[in-house]
């Protein structure tokens, strides 16, 4: 579905010198796969997201999306931001409606969409509310809803459940589970959570600080439909406590080299 | 909020005692009581001269404002948003800004003549800038990830500009037009004061002539009263744009 070939982005630091962001990445996401990335603050997963994206312009390589070759965003890819960058101004229902706006699908319609998704994320009854009625839960529901309505194929979730609380978080993941597990969606997910990566992924992509290469991809063998009582589960520990022992390595490392 | 009408009535009430009991006790013709000077401006409206001034100020008001209006946010969303704009008209915009706009009074008066377009120009001198920097800084302070997020739903820089920068910008754009009604007030007044010959500026001129402070105090609170609607009138509208800006962040707006 996704294949990222070669990629390679830097940008211009503060101190005027060059920061390698993302460094020869390869990376192929299948087909309906939920994929998690995992790695230290800066090492570039953003980055990535955003130019699957089509949002952030790469140095070299190239990104193909269900054999198209991404050139920026497009209507078969939708992302989810952390800070939910929803409109102060807009109710629940122009926020869920303004991806299908955007594009010009007329008002009856895309209310009608809007309304739906709505009461999918279980905000029925909040339409006319602004942002800063919701809670972040809530608020990041409605930027999950107006992702979906515009029926992407990818789904790019930039960590998504990094703002709210842990309670709202866990009701968050097996709300998204149960509606990947309904759609024929690909997900790509960041997140600095150990257990959120392997409670939610097919595969853990682990990436290593500075200068931004994928480390190692970790498969997660654990059954779906995936349930908490997953956590108690021999594999799960296994496979978080791998993944831990790999990043404070990494943590290591970068110490070392500073 | 809902403190502020009956704060303000107060204010102007204790204003209004105070005038008039220092008028009276000072006993100086140069400055009248609060009662003579509404007697005197009633005497002025019943003959006239009054109507026809406050009717000739405020066009010239509401042009000189509107040009303004659309001028400081086309040219401030346009430095807000492309670099090279703000680089190219920058320095002349900040200029602009703190130059004493009446210095340019005699160039308008030579080139458009003692009439309106004069004193039309000069609201547009005193009002025009305030709003485009404020216009400029809103825009430039609207969060980078909304301008991202809908650039992630394919939006045109059209719909960037109309749909996100636009709306987020309007508390901080109201400000500076805000702002620009007060200037543009002080604006009409000076260029009518400097040319003299309509309006308001013609009747202080001439009475400032006579030493009848009376009808010049009489004159200043028909413009106080021009002026106070004005911004009453800017705030209304403020208040429509921006009823989504949260209590809480409004702070002490
Ligand atoms: N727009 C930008 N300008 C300059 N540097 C950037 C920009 N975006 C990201 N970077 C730098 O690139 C590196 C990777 O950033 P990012 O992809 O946000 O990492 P992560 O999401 O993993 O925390 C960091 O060092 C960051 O400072
Ligand atoms: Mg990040």
């Amino acid at each position: 579905m996704i294949e990222i070939r070669g990629l390679s982005k830097s940008f211009v630091g503060q101190d005027g010198g060059r920061v390698q962001a993302l460094s020869d990445v390869d990376l192929d996401v299948a087909e309906n796969e939920f994929l998690t990335v995992l790695g230290p603050s800066g090492c570039g997963k953003t980055t990535l997201l955003k130019a699957v994206a089509g949002l952030v312009p790469v140095d070299s390589g190239e990104i193909v999306v269900d054999g198209t070759k991404v050139r920026g965003p497009g209507p078969d890819r939708a992302m989810v931001f952390q800070n939910f960058a929803l409109l102060p101004w807009a109710t629940v229902l122009d926020n869920v409606a303004f991806g299908l706006e955007l594009r010009g699908v007329g008002r009856a319609e895309r209310q009608e969409r809007a309304r739906a998704l709505i009461a999918m994320v279980g905000l029925a009854g909040f339409e006319t509310k602004r942002p800063a009625e919701l809670s972040g839960g809530m608020q990041q529901r409605v930027g999950i809803a107006r992702a979906l309505a515009v029926q992407p194929r990818v789904l790019l979730m930039d960590e998504p459940f990094g703002a709210v609380d842990e309670q709202t978080r866990r009701l968050l993941q097996e709300e998204l589970l149960s509606i990947w597990e309904e759609s024929r969606l690909t997900v790509v997910f960041i997140t600095h959570s150990m257990e959120e990566a392997v409670l939610l992924g097919d595969r853990v992509v682990l990436m290593s600080a500075r200068p931004g290469q994928i480390a190692e991809i970790v498969p997660v063998p654990l059954e779906r439909p995936r349930a908490r009582s997953l956590e108690r589960s021999g594999k799960y520990a296994e496979i978080t406590a791998y993944l831990w022992d790999r990043l404070r390595d990494m943590h290591e490392e970068h110490r070392a080299a500073r | 909020m809902r403190a502020r009408v009956p704060a303000a009535a107060v204010s102007l009430a204790t204003g209004a005692v105070a005038w008039e009991l220092i008028g009276r006790l000072a006993g100086v013709s140069f400055f009248p009581p609060l009662s003579t000077v509404a007697v005197r401006l009633a005497e002025m409206a019943a003959a006239g001269e009054i109507l026809q001034s406050v009717a000739d100020s405020l066009v010239n008001l509401l042009i000189g404002f509107t040009i303004s209006l659309v001028a400081g946010l086309l040219v401030g969303v346009a430095m807000g948003r492309y670099r090279k704009v703000e680089a190219a008209l920058g320095v002349y915009v900040y200029a602009l800004l703190t130059a004493p706009a009446l210095v340019f009074a005699p160039i308008f008066f030579s080139l458009l003549g003692d009439g309106r377009g004069s004193i039309i120009a000069v609201v547009v001198m005193y009002a025009t800038f305030v709003i485009i920097i404020n216009t400029a800084s809103a825009i430039q302070s609207v969060p980078a990830h909304l301008v991202e997020m809908a650039r992630s739903y394919g939006a045109s820089e059209r719909q960037v500009l109309l749909r996100v920068l636009l709306p987020a910008a309007t508390p901080m754009i109201m400000a500076g037009v805000r702002l620009g009604v007060g200037r543009a007030v002080t604006g009409m007044i000076n260029g009518e004061m400097f040319i003299a010959v309509v309006g308001f500026g013609h009747i202080v001129t001439e009475a400032g002539g006579r030493f009848d402070s009376a009808s010049v105090l009489a004159v200043l609170l028909v413009i106080i009263a021009v002026a106070l609607g004005a911004v009453w009138l800017v705030q209304a509208v403020d208040r429509r744009l921006t009823g989504w800006v949260p209590q809480t962040s409004r702070g002490s707006q």
